[in-house]
């Protein structure tokens, strides 16, 4: 029998007790600090759990179905994790595998999970959860009214469905008590939410939700909550009125302002968590600091919803992109550079485009010094360099090729008034100075679905390695 | 006196890729205080740089970690083509230079 259902049927027989969570890593792939781990198998923990994915880096990886971290990063960490809870014979739960949590992240994930337990001679039941959503179950949603975009998004259209190369949707709770109802002691998801990775258990030993989420929201990130901030696991207990968190690596400490402040990343509202399930509103919440090291944190309150929904993430070709990497140090060119461009355009698009025919690409630059990552302020001196990126946008790699090397060649020789460098307007750091970048994604589905019944949506499989 | 010099923390990411979340952390309440104040103002900066309505900055008080925080729309979806910043991560450098 799994710890997990051994735990559940000891609490069911009435020996209750505080739980012990170690949040092992929020970035799994990125390294996972060995000795901070080892410390924290030490405390004997009931659970391991690690976040793997985010839509914070962008549309791409979930388009193009890849993992954001190298295969050999992904491996070296899921064998430091598998190895410690298996070694403590306690739950490993991943959530959102492979960066993106589609079925070909979910795919390259467990396979790495496959090989780590065929080298080590590891055994053990795994369950892996789908998070890939049917397209036809969207556009009955959508037909049904059941689709609401998330702040900043249009209303869904059928062309965003059958234009998204994977959709997902964030699991919650539900999806993970299915997985560990089936006795599993590696569970794998796809796309899920980060807190209910590590609030699931506690939830199913009838700890308060509203703890158990807020104690989730802050260790899934490991010791990011401490000062100063890390990426070593932390360990959070929790009891029936609370939970304490502490970093396994010492000089990280989690004290009451920065587990607090911790309710401020990458949050639009710091009083507030959604999951499925529901929300939990922080706006009670109380820091009190057990020692330098440690913060007991309580006060969370779950409000269940009367709406389930699940968040749905999708990604959309937009086309292939090259890029040109390139700089300039001469005042004049600098002082051009809008005109330059402007004519620049116009010629690339007379060499690259026959007579008449519509231009097929999109083709921009960005000057780096002065406005290539916010807005100039009005009157703001000129830098003496300014780095110069190109970027190409078509619907082939080779037209995207071709567009950027052509752009290069006549932006380099471009005949502005006032030229006094006619030997070249660029610097180029290497060569080629064009690049390549591949497919180009954008986030076309973010909207929030009705899902009343989830376990048809999130599929647990169940192996035995 | 400067933002820059009254803050132990001021930051910028994505919550979401759609929105942009500013986050101001003080040493101490008083200074929290003072900033807070001066909210109105600042909601102005922050929609003059972003090119967005004041009634598209939201604000938060958020005393547990003496902190002020700053929500508002992404000028483009995060990765969209185009943009200029896909984390969001250097987008609060217009509080930098305000003066409280």
């Amino acid at each position: 029998m799994s710890h997990a259902l051994r735990l559940v049927e000891a609490f069911a027989a009435g020996k209750r007790r505080p739980i012990r969570i170690l949040g092992a890593s929020g970035q799994l792939g990125y390294g996972i600090p060995a000795e901070p781990l080892r410390r924290g198998i030490e405390c004997g923990p009931d659970m391991i759990g690690c976040d793997m994915g985010s839509t914070d880096i962008g549309p791409n990886y979930l388009g193009a179905g890849k993992m954001a971290v190298s295969r050999e990063g992904a491996k070296r960490d899921l064998s430091r994790v598998l190895l410690a809870a298996r070694g403590a014979d306690i739950p490993l739960v991943i959530g959102s595998a492979g960066s993106a949590g589609a079925a070909p992240h979910l795919g390259q994930t467990l396979e790495i999970v496959r090989e780590i337990a065929r080298e080590e001679g590891l055994s053990f039941r795994l369950a892996s959860i789908d998070a890939d959503i049917p397209r036809d179950r969207v556009r009955r949603s959508l037909a049904e009214g059941g689709i609401t975009p998330m702040e900043g998004m249009t209303p869904l259209d059928a062309a965003d469905i059958d234009g998204a190369a994977h959709i997902v949707a964030q699991m919650g709770m539900e999806a993970f008590r299915r997985a560990f109802e089936t006795g599993a002691e590696v569970i794998v998801a796809g796309r899920a939410c980060d807190t209910a990775i590590f609030a699931t258990l506690p939830v199913m030993l009838g700890f308060d939700p509203g703890l158990a989420i807020h104690m989730a929201k802050i260790v899934e990130c490991a010791s990011l909550c401490c000062v100063p901030g890390g990426r070593d696991s932390i360990l959070a207990t929790l009891d029936d009125d609370g939970f304490e968190l502490e970093s396994m690596e010492h000089v990280r400490r989690a004290t009451p302002s920065s587990v607090a402040a911790h309710a401020l990343y990458e949050q639009a509202d710091p009083n507030m968590i959604h999951e499925p399930a529901g929300s939990v509103d922080l706006g009670g919440v109380r820091y009190a600091a057990l020692d330098d090291r440690r913060t007991r944190v309580s006060g969370a309150r779950f409000r269940p919803t009367d709406r389930p929904r699940v968040k749905l993430e999708g990604a959309s070709l937009v086309g292939f992109r090259s890029v040109l990497v390139a700089a300039a140090a001469d005042r004049r060119f600098i002082a051009a550079r809008d005109e330059i461009v402007e004519g620049l355009d116009r010629l690339v698009e007379q060499l690259v485009c026959d007579d008449g025919a519509p231009r097929d690409y999109r083709l921009f630059f960005r000057f780096y010094g002065i406005d290539g990552v916010t807005p100039a302020p009005e009157g703001a001196p000129l830098p003496r360099e300014v780095g110069v990126i190109g970027e190409c946008i078509a619907a082939s790699p080779a037209r995207a090729a071709e567009v950027i090397r052509t752009a290069k060649q006549y932006l380099l020789h471009y005949g502005f008034a006032g030229r006094l460098s006619t030997a070249g307007n660029l610097a180029f750091p290497f060569t080629p100075p064009e690049l390549d970048a591949g497919a180009a994604y954008r986030f076309s589905i973010y909207h929030l679905m009705d899902a009343e019944d989830q376990a048809d949506l999130f599929p647990v499989t169940v192996e035995k390695l | 006196m400067k933002l820059e010099d009254m803050v132990i923390a001021l930051r910028s990411k994505n919550a979401g890729p759609c929105q942009l979340t500013l986050d101001l952390i003080f040493a101490d309440a008083e200074r929290m205080r003072a900033v807070a104040a001066a909210l109105p103002r600042l909601r102005a900066e922050i929609a003059r740089a972003f090119g967005i309505a004041e009634s598209e900055v939201r604000d938060f008080v958020f005393e547990p970690a003496l902190a002020i925080k700053f929500t508002i729309p992404r000028p483009r979806i995060s990765g969209e083509v185009g943009d200029r910043d896909v984390y969001g991560a250097q987008q609060h450098g217009v509080l930098l230079g305000v003066e409280i």
